[in-house]
């Protein structure tokens, strides 16, 4: 299973460029980010200090998360185009072994997500943090890694189910970005907040919050939005609920 | 013999089509079982849905004697429609899936690419593949893991002569070892060359079934005359009153041909004809090709 996905996705070079396009990003905003003035004075010492800077990471690193999440939609369409999918089933792969097959593949990309962060945080963390030791660094990892790959994963799945439902990869990763960036967005202005902070990238979004969270809410009130540690059951259980519809999709329909 | 693969009752609905009509048929275990029909006639949607990739709308398929699974479809080998593989991996990494999936040992990749004659080029891009190389390349796939079944949907398309040649070489291989082949083709002179069985599709119905030489028996034509001073409107006459005499049609000269109803032979007819009272002086048989069958069986849906 494992290896059969290591096969196709090695030798994808779009695969490599996109993945290396993440981290090379994720890298350059860091290191960039360290610069940036705020209230004359650079955000680097901020930035950098432990133990705020995992969550200020993973908050830069969830910027590029759609990236990963059109890689995914990328090989799972590119298999529709292929037949390979069609293929593998006439091949005697059950069509719920063809989902279970995507899951790995999307653990794999959250896999090089975390790695991203974890390498990039602790480059940064030694060379820029005062007095840091790496296990000291890597003591403060766990907590919002865990999160990031909770977020990750459930925007993979979301991708995954819209590439299964749309099939072609630019209809289904412009529908992607509608939803992320528009749908969801109209949808919460129709419900209480009580409701809305359920929906899925608002509670995804939740899992990474910006490092000036603290500071709106005390300018503005208490947002009404779950807490990260109240987020992950709900990311999971969309997570688990789109494989679950992309699984029925696949069940129910020709290949 | 058992049935290897028993298809009961299909039909398949598209919104505005109906692609397969209540389709029953069974291929016999160690048969070359030949799935003619012209295009759009079913051929590949029966195909499709007893491998798993179409839902039926209703119906049954049995393989080896269950319901279908999918370690039932890992003993079948299966070519359907066109070559599918990921074009930036090579031959051998496409084949190298494949077997994966199949739980086939990856010792039966090199066997296969020799039989199809790509181990030269097993390790460029599938990309760079002619539409004939993609074809062996899939024909390769198939025998992965030597599977007990073949189902081969027009495994020559864009074969060359040569290729051709090999494809009906290696079904006949494949066969004598005992294993079970379902080909659908257009090419009717193949069909009758390599299988055992036929079925004949249109409009998604199926108009014949059975062995090959069943078939083609059935539209053997006779060719009858009676002597030159004899009244030719009394043959016609007698014919007439020969219930197991079909499709009669008068030639010139007196002759005329006909079909015999099953279970007939051309010695039944000269007994009835002889019981009214005409001596015949021509009678022969004339078989038909599965081409000739074929076109009749659609003419007449």
């Amino acid at each position: 299973m494992l290896r059969t996905e290591l096969r196709k996705l090695l030798p994808y070079r779009t695969a490599w460029v996109i993945l290396l396009l993440f981290t090379g990003l994720l890298a350059a905003t860091v290191a960039g980010a360290g610069g940036v003035n705020v209230n004359g004075q650079q955000l680097g010492q901020a930035l950098y200090a432990l133990p705020g800077l995992w969550p200020n990471l993973t908050y830069l690193a969830s910027y590029f998360s759609l990236l990963p999440a059109f890689l995914l939609i990328m090989l799972i369409t590119d298999e529709f185009q292929y037949r390979t999918l069609r293929q593998q089933v006439i091949d005697g792969a059950s069509r719920e072994q063809l989902v279970l097959d995507k899951l790995l593949v999307a653990g794999l990309l959250v896999a090089w997500a975390l790695l991203s962060v974890l390498l990039v945080g602790a480059y940064f963390g030694l060379t820029r943090a005062p007095n840091a030791s790496l296990p000291a660094v890597l003591a403060a990892a766990p907590r919002p890694l865990l999160l990031y790959a909770a977020q990750l994963l459930g925007y993979l799945s979301l991708a995954a189910l819209l590439a299964v439902l749309i099939r072609k990869s630019t209809p289904a990763i412009v529908a992607l970005l509608l939803y992320v960036w528009v749908v969801e967005r109209l949808i919460r202005y129709f419900l209480p907040d009580s409701i809305d902070r359920f929906l899925p990238i608002k509670a995804l979004d939740i899992l990474t919050p910006s490092p000036f969270a603290q500071t709106l809410d005390t300018v503005l009130g208490p947002s009404g939005a779950l807490l990260p540690g109240e987020a992950v059951p709900v990311a999971l259980a969309w997570a688990a609920g789109f494989w679950l519809l992309s699984a029925a999709v696949l069940r129910t329909r020709d290949l | 013999m058992s049935a290897i693969l028993d298809i009961q009752r299909l039909t398949k609905r598209y919104a505005r089509t109906t692609a397969v009509q209540d389709l029953s048929l069974s291929v016999p275990a160690g048969s070359v079982f030949g799935l003619l029909g012209p295009n759009g006639s079913g051929k590949t949607t029966t195909l499709g849905i007893a491998l798993g990739v179409l839902r039926a709308s209703s119906g049954a398929v049995r393989w080896f004697g269950a319901a279908p699974t999918a370690e039932a479809r890992r003993r079948v080998g299966a070519l359907l429609e066109t070559p599918n593989f990921f074009p930036y991996l090579t031959a051998r990494q496409n084949l190298q899936i494949s077997a994966d999936t199949k739980r086939a040992s990856p010792a039966t990749i090199d066997a296969a690419l020799e039989t199809v004659e790509l181990a030269g080029r097993q390790h460029e891009p599938v990309r760079g593949f002619s539409l004939g190389m993609k074809q062996r390349l899939a024909l390769a796939a198939a025998l992965l893991g030597q599977p007990e079944v073949l189902v081969l949907d027009e495994p020559t398309n864009g074969l060359d002569p040569q290729g051709i040649a090999d494809v009906r070489r290696l079904i006949q291989r494949l066969a004598a070892e005992g294993r079970t082949i379902i080909l659908a083709s257009h090419l009717l002179d193949e069909v009758q060359k390599v299988c055992t069985h036929a079925a004949v599709l249109h409009q998604g119905q199926l108009r014949a079934a059975g062995p090959v030489g069943q078939i083609l028996a059935a539209t053997d034509r006779v060719h009858l005359r009676l002597a030159p001073d004899a009244d030719p409107q009394a043959l016609l006459r007698a014919l007439a009153a020969v219930p197991f005499a079909q499709d009669v049609q008068p030639a010139p000269g007196g002759a005329c041909s006909l079909a015999l109803a099953p279970g007939h032979s051309p010695a039944d007819l000269n007994r009835a004809l002889f019981a009214q009272g005409l001596a015949l002086a021509h009678l022969s048989t004339e078989q038909r090709s599965l081409e000739n069958q074929f076109l009749q069986l659609i003419q007449n849906s």
